[in-house]
């Protein structure tokens, strides 16, 4: 079925993208008195009359298959009334059923036989034919991958529209010229030369525009559904782009042997041409057209693979380069500078050697050997270990409740080697081939999770680290990993101080879940890009006069934008009625949920009074330690005020570590 | 026929398929909307209306004969917050201390709402 389906496909976009470019090149040849000439234009209109007819039968059969999808039963491919509920209330039915209509239409133009005799009769009916199959083929960018992109779906639907038109031009073109230069390369071809060399030159002008256009959206497709050199690298969709790309190289050379050689040899007029010269170029754009094909077989693989962005990628090498290395490491820093200097001064050489002519091999060779040598300088100081979850999103975000578990399991796993604080001083690591990794070390923010993940998963043998793959599930692993993250950001933040400093954020918030009362869980996410969160954590024996003074100030915090969340150190369910008549404390008192909220933020900072002001993008920003006494709130007012007034915004940061 | 006739002919229906898709769908737009306005002008009149909502007690003003409650949503009237309520009597306040969880019932032509019910659930 999915073989079919698949089949399927590739055979739609073929007809679909072979329409549009029979009618381009008609166009571009145009309107021929030459009996071969008229002769080739009849069998490419031919052809089109039969693929309208097979555009819509594989058409057919694509949406019996997405519908058997939809539904997730086989069955449901050849039920009508299945196939209807798709068309009519998804969008993927709805573009089906405007490319039905449309190649229905290009259907019953190219059959009915319509006298093209004048030639605007002839320019009406063959232009009528290229309108109606674009627009026929366009849609298919709305019912595509890019309809999936967020944010920007207009802009990548609009990209993937003209990517698709694009390879209806170029794509479709080809072999209807192969064909045309064949007939005319042909023993009793001869009056059809020159209009042949026409079409042939007017073609390559196009194709050379529409090509560029390609390339360009293709790239930014590409890295609207792939993301980062990892997805391209370590998903099914990354490789069978690689794949595509390295297809698209081998026809852009055959196309660039044809602009640079062939073409140039078919100059001269009418019957002088020679017929060999036409024939050998025929048989390379046949080839092209052939490549191309197989081009959209891969397209139409792609087109039912889950985008790069939406997989988890499995990182193929054993390294990777890193640039988060250079910082605080000047004598590597030299050395990448100096490499890649040298490495563009061989590009510029590179390019002059390909550019001039005479003399270009020892120029392009030597121009080689720079760039290897440039290459080979930069690129060892970059080079990181990695494991093939290294890119890995983890599958847990980063939590209050997911950096807690993190914390307990720990203490129960780690803290015999790496020591209860993390510095890698625990009693069972004196023992160990190699120290325990301090892990509060800022080092550890040069590993992203993906390889934390994979040594709390598999060891590292060599130092005596044991793997933990048996012992704890996936998601404990990424508590660990959540933990460690708080653990070392933690640490950098304990001289965190009172005042922020201007927009520079780095310190994310943990998000967290709470209760006040029976109402519904509220997150502090939700908080996002509309209040400043001051989020207070209380001991309510002796923080009285501090709950009392940011009481007192209500009004003027509200009126800044400031929501303040206190948190009671010792979770009760009657926090608030703990709290009494006074003061009158009106703001959030968290009534459930506290726990991991402190456990996670202790990490933080530890002190029997803490606040932390917490900016709209979601990072703390000031850290005010304090022992409940009443200070001067007047301080933290103006803090808010130098938060409001920053100009650029930070961007938020993402729900998971790196 | 002659082809640029056809072709015209041709464009003609496209142009009417696509001008009479986007008036079809442009008036069940507006009917939609007309539908929601008057959803909403039904939900805003001046009709009583009643709620009973969750929340806990964070202050009581006697003298105002106010209570301050943190509740859950109140659908059609407001969103989740600290908010003062008027209470419709007195009585209201007795047996209710702060930090109590309650349920209560608020009854009234919006915005002038009032407290006329409350007991604790815990």
């Amino acid at each position: 079925m999915y073989a079919l389906g698949l089949a399927a496909r590739w055979v739609h976009l073929a007809s679909a993208i072979l329409l549009v470019g029979a009618a381009t090149m008609i166009l571009l040849a145009g309107r021929s008195d030459r009996p071969t000439a008229r002769r080739w234009e009849q069998r490419v209109l031919a052809g089109s009359r039969w693929l309208s007819l097979v555009a819509l039968a594989s058409g057919v059969v694509v949406l019996a298959a997405q519908t058997a999808l939809f539904e997730g039963r086989a069955g449901a491919a050849f039920e009508l009334s299945s196939i209807a509920r798709v068309l009519i209330e998804t969008q993927a039915g709805a573009v089906w059923l405007v490319r039905f209509g449309l190649l229905a239409l290009l259907a019953a133009l190219l059959w009915s036989r319509l006298s093209v005799e004048g030639s605007l009769d002839w320019r009406a009916a063959r232009g009528e034919a290229l309108l109606l199959g674009a627009i026929a083929l366009v849609p298919v960018a709305a019912a595509g991958h890019a309809a999936a992109v967020e944010p920007e779906t207009a802009r990548a639907i609009a990209l993937d529209a003209l990517h698709v038109l694009g390879a209806g031009v170029w794509v479709g073109g080809l072999l209807p010229l192969a064909l045309l230069l064949r007939a005319a390369a042909g023993e009793r071809g001869a009056d059809a030369r020159p209009y042949a060399v026409l079409a042939a030159r007017r073609f390559s002008r196009v194709a050379l525009g529409v090509v560029l256009v390609l390339l360009a959206t293709g790239t930014l497709l590409a890295i609207a559904n792939v993301g980062n050199v990892a997805g391209l690298v370590g998903t099914t969709y990354g490789r069978l782009l690689v794949a595509k790309l390295v297809l698209v190289l081998a026809a852009l050379a055959l196309a660039g042997v044809n602009r640079a050689i062939h073409l140039g040899q078919l100059a001269g007029d009418g019957p002088t041409v020679g017929r060999p010269a036409m024939r050998r170029l025929a048989t390379f754009v046949a080839g092209e057209g052939v490549i191309a094909l197989a081009i959209l077989g891969l397209v139409a693989t792609l087109s039912v693979t889950p985008p790069a962005r939406h997989e988890a990628p499995t990182w193929p090498f054993a390294t990777r380069l890193s640039f988060a290395v250079l910082e605080g490491a000047p004598g590597a820093s030299a050395r990448v500078f100096v490499g890649s200097q040298v490495a563009v001064l061989g590009l510029v050489g590179l390019a002059a050697g390909l550019a001039l002519r005479g003399r270009q091999l020892p120029l392009v060779a030597g121009a080689l050997v720079v760039l290897g040598a440039g290459v080979g300088l930069a690129l060892p100081p970059l080079a990181v270990d990695a494991y093939p979850t290294t890119y890995l999103r983890p599958s847990v975000p980063y939590q209050a409740t997911s950096i807690a578990s993190g914390a307990a399991l720990y203490r129960e796993h780690c803290a015999a080697c790496h020591g209860a604080g993390g510095a890698g001083d625990g009693p069972a690591g004196l023992r160990l081939p190699r120290p325990p990794a301090d892990l509060r070390a800022p080092h550890t923010a040069l590993h992203t999770a993906g390889d934390l993940f994979w040594w709390l998963s598999n060891g590292i043998p060599t130092a005596g680290m044991p793997a933990f793959s048996r012992e704890l599930s996936e998601e404990q692993r990424w508590d660990l990993v959540n933990f460690l993250r708080a653990l070392s950001s933690g640490y950098a933040a304990r001289a965190m101080p009172a005042t922020i400093a201007l927009d520079r954020p780095w310190l994310v918030a943990p998000d967290f879940t709470f209760t006040v009362g029976p109402t519904s869980p509220r997150s502090l996410r939700e908080y996002r890009g509309r209040r400043t969160v001051l989020l207070v954590f209380y001991d309510l024996a002796r923080a009285r006069p501090r709950l009392a003074e940011i009481a007192g100030r209500d009004g003027t915090l509200a009126l800044l934008g400031v929501e303040v969340i206190a948190v009671p150190l010792h979770d009760a369910r009657d926090a608030i009625r703990r709290i009494g008549r006074e003061p009158r404390v009106l703001f959030s008192i968290v009534t459930e949920g506290a726990e991991p909220i402190v456990a996670a933020y202790r990490l933080f900072a530890a002190a029997p009074h803490v606040e932390f002001l917490i900016d709209r993008q979601g990072y703390i920003r000031a850290v005010t330690r304090g022992s409940g006494e009443a200070g001067d709130l007047d301080r933290t007012i103006a803090e808010v005020q130098r938060l409001n007034d920053e100009k650029a915004p930070p961007a938020a940061p993402e729900e998971h570590v790196h | 026929m002659r082809a640029w006739k056809a072709v015209v002919l041709l464009n003609l229906a496209l142009v009417v398929g696509v001008g009479w898709g986007y008036v079809f769908w442009g008036l069940k737009v507006a009917r939609l909307d007309r539908e929601l306005a008057l959803a909403r002008a039904a939900a805003a009149s001046g009709v009583e209306r009643e709620w009973v909502v969750a929340g806990v007690v964070r202050a009581i003003l006697p003298e105002l004969d106010v209570l301050v409650i943190t509740h859950g949503e109140i659908t059609g009237l407001m969103a989740p917050m600290t908010m003062g309520f008027r209470a419709a009597s007195p009585k209201i306040h007795e047996g209710i201390s702060i930090g109590d969880e309650v349920r209560f019932t608020l009854r009234g032509v919006p915005p002038n709402v009032a407290v006329t019910a409350i007991e604790k659930t815990k």
